[in-house]
């Protein structure tokens, strides 16, 4: 019975330490290795960087960029190891060269053709509000005769018939 | 009329990606490896005491160079890799003469006793090492276990492949690997 207690505890306990052991190791290391994990993918997860990541193979990652970073290597170096292995899967942010240069094309161009259409929409309604609605002669000689006619002959009731609009200018 | 038109195609446009999105199914994850036809990393491992009367305590892979061979990751967590190992066992059995086949355990740490048990299981005649620190998965470029790299005997990597090998897989590359 006894026993039976005390097994969840140790195993809290392992967990603790497995945790501390992990988070003093992330602890120890340089800032630099997170701003530079954060731009590799970890391999063997499913969207999330090397440094975010807590899977195994990431925190050797980390050890290994704080190794570099340690022999004088730039970030681009770093970077230039693990594509050198992984290639161009391994970095979040895709290099701007050949294809996949359309991926940073691409959003510009569509906001540029999405901006151009809404300018050209814009002016388009603009001048249709501004264009001067033909009127029939027949219908401008009878808002004349109401109007000459006087209040007396406009209707109670807004609902019940809506004034003409004015002729615009 | 042209109006109506525009908005069918735009959501006609969208729900076809959205659709594409769900069928689709899981990423592929079988990225053609950036080592194909250049020189394969070295790397020097303990061995698992089965092997040292013919290996010694550590495999250099250098020490082997000239010899086709075929690398394959596995990690005794992974479920794929229990169903390669049978067919792995019985190419090294067929080619083992002429092609050095090496079991690389790898993405997990200090897991010796699990290690054994699969090595003993499937009676892996050929050498298994330990990658404790998974560095060398890191210099092949290993997405997970289990991947299986069939080097030349110049030492160029002739073809990776991702996810367990079977029996057709296993003669059609170390045939090539022997031709």
């Amino acid at each position: 019975m006894n026993r039976l207690r005390r097994t969840p505890v140790l195993a809290a306990i392992a967990v603790a330490l497995l945790l501390g052991v992990a988070l003093a190791q992330d602890i120890m290391l340089d800032p630099r290795v997170f701003d530079i994990g954060n731009e590799l993918r970890c391999p063997t997860c499913v969207a999330e960087s090397v440094g975010e990541s807590n899977a195994a193979i990431a925190r050797e990652m980390r050890q290994i960029i704080q190794e570099q970073l340690d022999a004088g290597r730039t970030r681009a170096e770093i970077l230039a190891y693990f594509q050198d292995r992984y290639g161009d899967w391994i970095l979040l942010s895709p290099p701007r060269r050949g294809v996949l240069l359309l991926v940073w094309l691409l959003p510009v161009a569509a906001v540029l053709v999405a901006g151009g259409g809404l300018i050209v929409l814009v002016r388009r309604w603009r001048a249709a509000a501004d264009a001067v609605t033909p009127v029939a002669a027949e219908d401008l000689a009878r808002v004349r005769a109401a109007l000459a006619g006087g209040e007396a002959e406009t209707p109670a009731s807004d609902e019940a018939a809506p004034p003409a609009p004015a002729p615009r200018p | 009329m042209k109006r109506v038109a525009v908005v069918v195609a735009i959501v006609g446009g969208l729900t076809a990606l959205f659709l594409f999105g769900l069928l689709r199914g899981a990423p592929d994850r079988n990225v053609p490896s950036n080592l194909l036809n250049r020189q394969v990393p070295s790397f020097d491992l303990p061995v698992y005491e089965r092997y040292l009367a013919e290996f010694g305590p550590r495999l250099d892979l250098a020490d082997h160079a000239g010899r086709p061979m075929v690398i394959n990751f596995w990690a005794s967590w992974c479920g794929p890799c229990y169903a390669e190992a049978p067919h792995l066992e019985a190419a090294q059995r067929r080619y083992g003469d002429e092609v050095l086949f090496i079991g690389i355990q790898t993405q997990e740490r200090d897991a010796r006793a699990a290690g054994r048990a699969f090595i003993e299981r499937f009676d892996f005649t050929f050498p298994n090492v330990i990658d404790d620190d998974s560095r060398v998965s890191i210099a092949y470029g290993l997405f997970g276990v289990p991947e299986t790299f069939f080097v030349r005997a110049d030492g160029t990597l002739a073809y990776k492949h991702v996810g367990p090998v079977d029996a057709a897989v296993l003669t059609e590359r170390v045939e090539a690997l022997l031709r």
